[in-house]
């Protein structure tokens, strides 16, 4: 480094690079500009310089004086690896990459370099390059623990597991016999238990546990090894002794839901659908009860049981279970129980056994058959689930007058309040719902939570200023937008929640602007892991940095990505369809004025857009300065200079846009339908046929599941596919004769494909000839297609609400003038019974929304809407959608908030005090 | 009594973030709705306004209002004391009162009062029971309760003889 420089120059070189590392940037310029005085060329100091003005927020300073310095030193790695480092800075770790690669070409062996280097593949998971470096930095340095370690687990992410372990053995036949030292115990444990899971991974079971075993005196972490020993031995099915251990791991901690689960599948009782034959259900029902003797103060050892016993023993386990929770007041009761709704059954037997309860404690004060009295909150709590269970069945009123009920026993209790809003919601009623959940976080104005949930109602309502001004009493400063978007907890309510809303109310601008923030999120999420790249290797805590690394792998499978990513699609589609109003209005209206005045139009706007940069300019200087007084350093912190999302409007091509993301959704989220749903609208909009098909492909593949197991999840796809499998090749049978070699590919490719999906329709076509049929008769096969659907349809499955709108809307896409057959189609659907004891229906207050869009939108026929609105106004009273006669729309006009409170009427005197209250204070 | 088993009841300070609380108490517990004094009165009199939680449920308040006399000295005055219906004649009242009148024995505070409607022989009898007497009686108090007169309720606290 430096070598060219005369001795002083080359010691100011030498300072510079430690005042790089010791982070004194205004000493190291000093010297990189004491040297440049007399050797204005030198490369070298000029890339240093330029790295440390990088350093000083003085990037394009930097970028320049780093590219010169390469530029006049081609053959010093250091020039290229301070490039390497400038690129790293910024996240361009392709870049900086190649740029190492250069360096280490001049300077095969530079430890740092490759060091560096390694770091980066890891990251960007060049798995192959990983392991190379690795294996040069063990050749280089073969004494150091941590390049054994790095070279196993670098071979390890490249699929070569077993490499991993002979190289960890290896490493093993280095140490001395005393190894570990006394500091150094866990992190070698750490090694063991990792390489111990090495061999399970290959597979190499005896191996590893007789592995496990030789070493045990040598792991710290005792728990993890009775767990790796207990999983090994179930993988052996050497079931005796895998009891024992999970016995022994349950005396340790009774209320880990796996060991039970581990403990039913040693003694041979478990399904992995909980479904046991009655002679089972004996067997676990006094394994069970014998557990609960052992650990009576487990919750699961009692809670567990309801999942699989039945009838009455159902009703008596779970009466035992809630008995006492309800006098001890446990708020989160239903939702521990609420998976048992999905049970047949289950829900109306806890209706029976709640009720009964409530009946008790009203005209004994206390349980059933118990002569002992309950305190007074336990009515309460009861009173509390009930509203809950209505809730779940989807009685709103019986669910208000429950919680009513509670609320005027104990008027303070904050979740109450919270548990009416959720209901409000569920009826339909946003706006009563938002109010109560301002109710409820007004109780507590410390209480966050409380908060959120206040917010993400009011967005749900569409009051989005309103939303924003509550979200913002827990930020600091008031620094709304960049604080909430820091506090990435916030993107679940806030930024979807705000999405969705805007998305709503057509602010596509506004709601991609926070689909984007979230994905964001992902991508910072993705950064985050660089600094564990190195840190996990020194620590030893290898089996977590690999965990690590596979979450990171399908971070982007996690729900919030992939609904925000649906979200951002949406709106690029929105955008493709009716692209933003303001452009085009303006062009036409432009295209009107003589020239002369179109001219000085521009330039007014031109000028208009520069005074408005200028200002947010200034804007951002001012925070800036605002910054560095208040906390002495440099804190930049720019304005957003597109806060409405504008600009992302603004976008050229919104089908690309929507390409990038769809890409993500299709790598991460093949599963699930809406990705390729999306995949065909984006496709169909681009004309690409061929992947439009693809999607259908996939969504007959998903598809592809046994009615019969999985009958929910099956019904309600398979009409969006059949719906835009019509839909495609009613399309295709419009195109033109394909006339280009490439486009009669295509429509052979259909041709043959076709047939695959007429076999997707329950019935396949009688004629198989028809398949190579003219194009023109294309319609007429479709028109048999949908006959044999709709009978297929309500005849095969079930007659339900959903398939009858979209056979309708089938209906009318092929055959408009069939339309009022079509609408009656649906406006026959009946509202069906579903629970035994006959007050719950079926239809949900969501799939009625969206048939009455469809009559409006698709069908334009508002006799029909008006008739349906009414019909739903009867079902879903509280809906303020179909203005049911509950609503807070409705009541408004009646009664003027008169639950709110707002109007306070002060005492005449202002000293009016009374204790009426207390004449009931037995003493 | 009503739970045979032991259920914690306790006190907490009302503060700014949850004043709401005593609103509702107050909204279902009396009749009257108070002004803005009232509760600014009550967030000023610090620990002589309290908050009574039974099992983390908020079921009852005391609110107080400190009174400079003449000559410097202080006096408590009781503007509300309630307990939601359901949890009444398990002893919370008593504690929320115990809690106001051994803070007043601690900072030496001679004098403790509040208004009660004439007819309420309940809430009588229970001031009775810790000391209080009547000390007066005004006429047309209340405007629009009946019977619209109050008795004025007192405790005096004998004063710690200084150190010797």
């Amino acid at each position: 480094m430096g070598a060219s420089l005369p001795p002083k120059e080359a010691n100011l070189f030498k300072l510079i690079v430690k005042s790089y590392e010791t982070k004194q940037y205004k000493k190291g310029l000093k010297a990189a500009d004491a040297i440049l005085k007399k050797f204005p060329d030198h490369g070298e100091t000029l890339s240093m310089k330029g790295l440390t003005l990088n350093c000083m927020d003085r990037k394009p300073e930097a970028y320049e004086l780093v590219r010169l310095g390469l530029k006049n030193d081609l053959k010093s790695h250091v020039c290229w690896h301070v490039y390497g480092l400038l690129y790293r800075s910024d996240r361009e770790y392709r870049e900086a990459i190649k740029c190492y690669r250069n360096a280490l070409r001049i300077d095969p062996d530079n430890i740092e370099i490759l060091r560096d280097l390694s770091l980066l593949q890891a990251q960007m998971r060049d798995l192959a390059g990983f392991v190379e470096t690795r294996q040069q930095l063990l050749t280089l340095k073969p004494n150091h623990r941590m390049n054994w370690i790095g070279f196993a687990v670098s071979h390890h992410l490249n699929s070569n597991a077993s490499k991993a372990i002979d190289i960890l053995e290896a490493y093993e036949g280095t140490l001395e016999d005393d190894y570990p030292p006394d500091n150094e115990r866990c992190e070698h444990g750490e090694m063991l238990l990792y390489k111990i899971s090495l061999l399970e991974e290959c597979g190499s079971l005896e191996k590893a546990l007789q592995e496990l075993r030789k070493k045990e005196f040598k792991i710290v972490d005792k728990l993890s090894y009775k767990e790796e020993e207990v999983s090994l031995l179930v993988k052996l099915n050497r079931l005796e002794e895998g009891e024992k251990l999970y016995r022994v791991l349950l005396a340790m901690n009774p209320d880990n839901y796996g060991y039970y689960e581990g403990l039913q599948k040693c003694v041979g009782l478990h399904s992995k659908i909980g479904q046991y034959s009655p002679d089972e259900i004996d067997q676990l029902d006094a394994l069970y009860k014998s557990l609960g003797q052992q650990y009576t103060w487990s919750s699961a050892v009692k809670r567990i049981p309801l999942d699989f016993l039945e009838d009455v023993k159902f009703r008596d386990a779970a009466d035992n279970y809630i008995r006492p929770l309800l006098t001890k007041g446990v708020p989160s009761l239903f939702s521990d129980l609420s998976p048992l709704y999905d049970h047949p059954g289950k829900a109306d037997i806890l209706e029976k056994l709640l009720l009964d309860l409530e009946e008790s404690l009203k005209t004994t004060g206390g349980y059933p058959g118990r002569s002992e009295k309950e305190p007074p909150s336990t009515l309460l709590w009861t009173l509390f689930y009930l509203a809950q269970h209505y809730d779940r069945r989807g009685l709103y009123d019986i669910a208000l007058a429950k919680i009513d009920e509670a609320m005027q026993h104990t008027p303070t209790v904050i979740d109450l309040y919270s548990v009416k809003s959720k209901i409000l919601k569920h009826g339909g009623d946003f706006v009563a719902a938002a109010a109560l959940a301002d109710e409820a976080r007004c109780m507590d104005l410390a209480d966050r939570y409380v908060n959120s949930q206040c917010v993400k109602r009011m967005l749900q309502a569409d009051q989005v200023p309103l939303a924003e001004k509550t979200a913002v009493l827990f930020t600091k400063d008031g620094d709304q937008h960049n604080n909430l978007h820091d506090m990435q907890c916030m993107w679940l309510v806030y930024e979807l929640a705000s999405g969705e809303s805007y998305f709503r109310q057509g602010d596509l601008g506004r709601s991609l602007k926070k689909f984007l923030a979230v994905e964001k999120h992902y991508a910072d999420i993705t950064e985050d892991q660089f600094d564990f790249h190195s840190y996990c290797l020194r620590k030893m805590t290898l089996r977590a940095y690999i965990e690590m690394l596979r979450f990171q792998d399908r971070l982007h499978a996690h729900t919030y990505f992939r609904k925000a990513a649906v979200g951002a699609i949406r709106c690029y589609i929105k955008l493709y369809d009716s692209p933003s109003k303001s452009s085009t209005e303006e062009d036409d209206e432009l295209a009107k004025l003589p020239a002369s005045q179109k001219k000085k139009l521009r330039q007014k706007q031109r000028k208009a857009e520069a005074r408005a940069k200028k200002e947010a300019e200034v804007k951002n200087e001012e925070a800036n300065v605002g910054g560095v007084s208040k906390s002495g350093k440099r804190n930049v912190k720019p304005v957003d200079p597109d806060p409405h999302g504008e600009k992302l409007l603004q976008t050229e091509d919104p089908l690309m846009e929507a390409g990038k993301y769809l890409k993500l959704l299709q790598k991460h989220s093949s599963d699930f339908l809406e990705t390729h749903l999306l995949s065909f609208e984006v496709n169909m909009r681009k004309q690409k046929i061929l992947l439009a098909l693809q999607a259908l492909k996939q969504l007959q593949r998903l598809d592809a599941g046994n009615p019969d197991s999985h009958r929910c999840l099956v019904l309600v796809p398979i009409i969006p596919i059949q719906d835009r499998t019509l839909r495609f090749f009613h399309k295709v049978a419009s195109r033109p004769a394909p006339t280009t070699d490439g486009e009669k590919l295509i429509s052979g490719v259909l041709e043959a494909e076709r047939l695959t999906f007429s076999q997707l329709q329950g019935k396949s076509l009688v004629e198989a000839n028809t398949v190579f049929l003219e194009q023109h008769k294309a319609a007429d096969l479709h028109l048999d297609k949908y006959v044999h659907l709709k009978e297929a349809v309500l005849v095969v499955y079930a007659d339900s609400l959903m398939h009858r709108a979209a056979v309708a809307e089938m209906i009318f896409c092929l055959e408009p003038n069939k339309k009022g057959e079509a609408i009656k189609l649906i406006e026959e659907s009946s509202n069906n019974l579903v629970s035994s004891n006959g007050t719950v229906r079926e239809w949900k207050l969501k799939d009625c929304v969206t048939v009455h869009k469809l009559l409006v939108s698709s069908f334009d026929d508002q006799d029909a809407a008006l008739r349906w609105k009414t019909r739903c106004a009867d079902y879903f009273p509280y809906s303020t959608y179909f203005e049911g006669r509950h609503c807070s729309a409705n009541r408004d006009s009646k009664q003027t908030h008169a639950e709110n409170g707002s109007v306070e009427v002060p005492p005449s005197n202002g000293k009016v005090e009374k204790l009426d209250a207390l004449k009931n204070l037995a003493i | 009594m009503g739970a045979g088993r032991a259920v914690s009841i306790s006190l907490d300070g009302v503060r700014d973030k949850n004043l709401m609380q005593l609103k509702k108490l107050n909204s279902v517990l009396f009749p009257v709705r108070y002004n803005d004094k009232y509760y600014a009165d009550a967030l000023a009199s610090g620990e002589f306004t309290k908050l009574a939680y039974y099992s983390d449920i908020c079921v009852g308040s005391i609110a107080c209002r400190i009174e400079k006399k003449e000559g410097g000295a202080v006096r408590v005055y009781i503007m509300t004391l309630g307990v939601l219906a359901p949890y009444r004649g398990i002893g919370i009242g008593t504690k929320l009162l115990n809690h106001v009148l051994d803070l007043c024995g601690k900072q030496n505070i001679g004098e403790i009062y509040l208004h009660v409607q004439t007819n309420n022989e309940d809430a009588i009898n229970f001031y009775k029971k810790f000391g209080f007497e009547i000390t007066e009686t005004i006429h047309n108090y209340y405007t629009n309760i009946t019977p619209p007169d109050c008795y004025v309720v007192t405790k005096y606290i004998a004063q710690p003889q200084p150190k010797k």
